[in-house]
């Protein structure tokens, strides 16, 4: 076996490993892409905090000096 | 020169130097090679139909690289005579430079926006302010920007806050504000060198520059996925886009560093929302305005690259969709070459790197790896490979050699070829055919580890 053969078979091996790497690092990364807390969670973080309202009555300082 | 230089250049020397031995002497084994292997790809059609694609692909790619040389190093010796002549031509009086605006946009950028602008108030210019806009940040950005602008000195620094728009937005706000005739947008998390004020503008002398690119450089070579990025870098600029400032068509002003002229900014309306690239968007809007784009080495800028796999490909993700969307929004120069004159070939260069390429290395590899397992022919992989690896050690002896980089870097074209490249296009290929397709896309933020 010659020089050339024994690079080529390197090359190949090298060139295999990478397209699979290369094929499953896109795959982890979409996946970590998507991956959200549970709007229902109540650990979730801040992300999603302006999906409803925070405050459910209007603040009214008026009635609160009544009280 | 140090021992640790010279151990570097003859590193790089010999890598080199063994890459040709390896290129001769393949080629000396290929007059010997049995031509009764050709035949094999000779066998079915869809065979033949790829080599001869890959034939006419790699042959681009040769005249694309001896384009790309010949024209920056026009560039280049252009540049050498012209920075001759100005330092006997009399030098302009710092009273009469015009005023620089300097934007930050900063989103959460609060582990590095304080050495970020200190650094900004080292620049070498008279006549300049700092900008920063707090992008809604939720982390303390707006508040340690605001103690670097109470401290105690001479450039005036002032800082807004808006609510989240993203980074579009946060220029336009910083383009209305700028008291400035001139502006400098950059990053958060960029560090400039000193001279880039006074290196950038002496181009706007010539009426027609619209805007100047600077020199990206990255920062944190740590880890190998940094030290690629560098290559990476110091070859797409010190190559492709300094032979494009030969035809005063750089086609992006990187987001780290870009200085416009403010009325070419507000003539264009600023940034558009509807990319994930606005910086190549903007720099493409310039350009079918009619206005020039030069590049400046020697204004650097550092950044800090992504340091782990999935954070790179998440910012390559972005940007070639980014890319993507930008020349489809200036299609229309694409069919028009008689009326788009420069920009139609612009336009079509983008367009091959950033889809055809990608997927003709893929192809190319997938192809010749088929080829070597089907009919147990190897080599053909090996000349592939051989071939673009010369085509890269060639392009980063001479990057190297004309940025004055780190000999050292030359070696990581190897790396370069053997699998960085191989991941990316995987990611480009992907990211094109989402695109292609209409996926949702978010904007991705990378996560700053504080090396400024």
């Amino acid at each position: 076996m010659d020089l050339i053969s024994i690079l080529a078979t390197v090359i190949l091996i090298t060139t295999i490993g990478t397209l699979v790497v290369g094929v499953a690092a896109y795959a982890a990364f979409k996946l970590r892409d998507k991956r959200r807390p549970k709007k229902k969670d109540p650990t979730a973080s801040d992300q999603n905090q302006f999906d409803h309202p925070i405050f459910l009555k209007r603040y009214d300082p008026k009635a609160d000096q009544e009280t | 020169m140090g021992l640790s230089e010279l151990k570097r250049y003859l590193t790089a020397a010999m890598v080199l130097g063994g890459i040709l031995v390896l290129g001769a002497y393949g080629f000396y084994k290929v007059r010997q090679f049995d031509l009764k292997s050709f035949s094999i790809i000779l066998e079915s059609s869809i065979l033949t139909a790829i080599s001869i694609y890959l034939l006419i692909f790699l042959t681009l790619l040769i005249i694309r690289y001896a384009v790309l040389i010949m024209y920056s190093f026009m560039e280049h010796l252009e540049y050498l005579v012209k920075r001759n002549e100005e330092s006997h031509a009399e030098q302009i009086s710092d009273a009469a430079l015009p005023m620089i605006t300097l934007v930050v946009p900063a989103y959460n950028e609060g582990m590095v926006i304080q050495a970020a602008v200190r650094s900004l108030l080292q620049l070498d210019y008279p006549n300049y302010e700092v900008l920063v806009i707090d992008d809604g940040s939720s982390d303390d950005t707006y508040e340690k920007s605001l103690a670097v602008a109470r401290e105690d000195h001479n450039v005036p620094i002032r800082v807004i806050t808006k609510p989240n728009g993203g980074k579009a937005d946060a220029l336009n706000t910083g383009m209305t504000h700028a008291r400035g005739e001139f502006i400098l947008n950059m990053d958060g998390d960029t560090k400039l060198s000193r001279n880039t004020l006074r290196a950038c503008i002496r181009h706007f002398d010539n009426p027609s520059i619209g805007a100047v690119a600077g020199n990206v450089k990255v920062l944190n070579r740590d880890n190998i996925w940094t030290k690629l990025q560098a290559l990476e870098y110091v070859e797409g600029l010190a190559m492709a886009r300094k032979a494009q400032s030969f035809m005063r068509a750089v086609n992006i002003i990187p987001g780290p560093l870009g200085m416009f002229r403010k009325t070419v900014l507000q003539q264009a309306g600023g940034y558009d929302h509807d990319t994930f690239a606005e910086d190549c968007d903007l720099t493409l809007k310039l350009l079918m305005r009619g206005w020039h784009i030069a590049y400046e080495p020697t204004a650097v800028a550092w950044v800090e690259t992504p340091s782990r796999l999935l954070d790179l490909l998440k910012q390559r993700y972005r940007w070639t969709r980014g890319i993507l969307q930008a020349t489809r929004k200036h299609r229309s120069a694409m069919w028009n070459p008689r009326k788009a004159g420069i920009n139609f070939f612009i336009l079509w260069y983008m367009l091959f790197e950033g889809i055809l390429w990608p997927f003709s290395t893929v192809l190319g590899n997938l192809f010749f790896v088929y080829i070597g397992l089907k009919y147990g022919v190897v080599v053909f992989l090996f000349y592939w490979w051989l071939q673009l690896t010369i085509l890269d050690i060639v392009a980063a002896s001479y990057c190297v050699i004309v940025e004055e980089e780190s000999p050292s870097l030359i070696m990581y074209s190897v790396g370069f070829r053997l699998f960085y490249i191989t991941i990316i296009d995987i990611s480009k290929v992907f990211a094109t055919i989402e695109e292609w397709r209409g996926t949702a896309m978010t904007w991705g933020k990378l996560q700053r580890e504080g090396k400024l």
